[in-house]
């Protein structure tokens, strides 16, 4: 649990101090007024990558050299911080030598946000980040896994677009990494997806209040064995100068009563999918872990209509931390509010 | 009015400095006045230490390592060691760290980095044909690669562990025991690490 989250030179805010409490926090204000930004402060704080920004420096305040996110996390004091290009964590008080070690002392996330329904309709790269996000959090190694597989497929692909011959030995020095790392990245994401498969069906049928069963499958796009699939796609990858199998073209296939549901499914029910895709992740992680979620929702209440938020609100996991945004708390009713903290952000503070 | 800088030859010597390693443009800035700011010859002393290392240290022809105009090549110049037996690294300056565990008696050799394409590296860049060449005319036994842990490394691991096994089938080619520091060179790692690494080498 966050109890108090502090911020120095992050986006629009110069300076926020804001002690939380309880199971719900609400942050209530007009767009662009740095709602998510709050969100993405914690994400960032609890797990060093944010859900909407590709670099650090995106983040730091217009003018300034740096940022720094603070927080009192469970009884650790976090910090995380970036000057000039120099970024640092800190667990009370001591410098983590790497993102790993400060990692393991951080909290879980789950991100609900309204632009989930890619994760129905959008492209693999979104599927992809989805199962990346919570496979970093269970599976340790994952991450740098991740990384490795990700540096050695630049290398490949920039050996077949360099050469007009492929130079066979150096591209065959980085399949050998493709499958050493994309075997640990492939067996993870299909160890996630049959933990995530029951939780999301379950949360499905409770949100639409209808038996709607959601099936969850990842696609290997070479499959069960890599090294023999980089071996028979050579020549292709050759002819199209790219590796176009491997993890970073897998996906998850989501499919509502056996058809397929980016196609076929309501705009309703692919909302109710993006939803339930986010709660059984909450609860794999809980279960895998042994600890809550920090929940981050940023801005999905008003979106919805009644019938789906009352449900969400139900299945909402009690013992988690919920951190919620929002335009307006029309949707709100009053045993909620009262239960909750409120905060009003104005663009440059909290009150 | 002009808008007043550093001298000319300031500013050189300030350009200079920000090229070396770690030096940055505020960095360089503070060095170029320390040193003018420094008399008793200093300045005069760091600049022949400068080029005397220039004009003496050299890369062996054979193994890579610094080879003196004065003494030679210290690690080929020593008959002690074990020449069946060749630990390739990256850079010359890996070559310490291994050396004080004591753990290694054998030879080296230093390739001079590592293959990466994306930094516009290539095999033929490095010293890979004077290994075989080594291997080739004499009696090793055993290569141990050396090479960094980090993406970079592990592939020119890949690539010399495919070469050497096609070239010499007898050959033994070993590789350093996972425990190296993941994403740096061997300049990181501590000596136990380095002791351990070199007592569980696996073969390839
Ligand atoms: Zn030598």
């Amino acid at each position: 649990m966050l109890h108090r989250l502090r911020l120095r030179n992050f986006r629009c805010f110069e300076a926020l101090d804001c002690p939380l409490q309880g199971e719900v926090t609400l942050f209530a204000g007009n767009n662009a007024h740095g709602k998510t930004t709050i969100l993405e402060s914690i994400c960032m704080l609890l797990r060093l990558q944010s859900p909407r920004a590709g670099t650090l420096s995106e983040v730091v305040r217009l003018g300034e050299d740096g940022f720094v996110i603070e927080g009192d996390f469970s009884g650790r004091q976090l910090m995380f911080s970036l000057s000039g290009q120099r970024r640092q964590m800190k667990v009370d008080g001591d410098i983590s030598k790497n993102r790993a070690s400060y990692l393991a002392e951080t909290g879980l996330v789950v991100w609900m946000g309204n632009d989930d329904l890619a994760l129905v309709r959008g492209g693999g790269d979104v599927r992809r980040r989805y199962m990346d996000f919570a496979a970093s959090q269970i599976y340790p190694g994952y991450r740098n896994a991740l990384r490795a597989y990700n540096r050695a497929l630049r290398a490949r692909n920039f050996l077949f677009k360099r050469d007009n011959r492929p130079r066979w030995e150096q591209i065959a020095a980085y399949t050998k990494l493709l499958v050493k790392h994309g075997t640990v990245i492939a067996e993870a994401r299909a160890d996630l997806i049959a933990a995530l498969c029951p939780s999301a069906s379950h949360a499905q049928s409770g949100i639409s209040g209808r038996d709607e069963s959601l099936g969850l499958n990842y696609l290997r796009s070479g499959g069960e064995d890599l090294a023999t699939a980089y071996e028979q796609n050579a020549d292709q990858d050759s002819r199209r100068r790219q590796t176009h199998i491997g993890p970073h073209r897998d996906d998850l296939i989501l499919e509502i009563k056996g058809l397929a549901a980016g196609q076929f499914a309501s705009e309703g029910q692919q909302r109710t999918i993006a939803l339930a895709l986010k709660l059984a992740q909450a609860e794999v992680l809980r279960e895998a872990k042994g600890a809550d979620p920090v929940l981050l929702i940023d801005d999905i209440f008003g979106e919805l209509d009644q019938a789906r938020r009352n449900a969400l609100l139900t299945y909402l996991p009690k013992s988690s931390q919920k951190l919620i945004t929002t335009t307006h708390l029309d949707w709100a009713d009053d045993a909620f509010l009262t239960a909750s903290q409120r905060y009003l952000v104005d663009g440059s503070g909290v009150c | 009015m002009a808008r007043i800088d550093f001298p000319e030859e300031v500013k050189l010597l300030i350009a200079h400095l920000k090229r070396l390693p770690g030096v940055g443009p505020k960095s360089a800035e503070r060095i170029a006045v320390w040193l003018i700011a420094r008399d008793g010859g200093f300045s005069d002393d760091l600049a022949k230490a400068i080029m005397l290392s220039g004009e003496v240290i050299k890369d062996c022809r054979i193994c890579g390592f610094f080879e003196s105009s004065v003494i030679g090549c210290e690690l080929c110049a020593d008959l002690q060691r074990d020449t069946t037996m060749i630990c390739v690294v990256e850079q010359p300056t890996d070559v310490l760290p291994l050396e004080r565990t004591g753990a290694f008696k054998g030879s080296y050799h230093c390739l001079g980095g590592r293959i990466a394409p994306l930094d516009d590296i290539a095999p033929e860049d490095l010293r890979i044909d004077s290994l075989v060449s080594r291997i080739a005319g004499g009696c090793v036994s055993e290569v141990i690669l050396g090479v960094g842990s980090d993406v970079e490394g592990e592939a020119t691991a890949n690539y010399l562990a495919e070469l050497l096994a096609t070239g010499f089938p007898d050959l033994t080619v070993t590789r350093l025991a996972q425990g190296l520091p993941a994403g740096g060179g061997l300049d990181n790692a501590d000596e136990l690490t380095l002791y351990r690494a070199l007592d569980g080498r696996r073969r390839l």
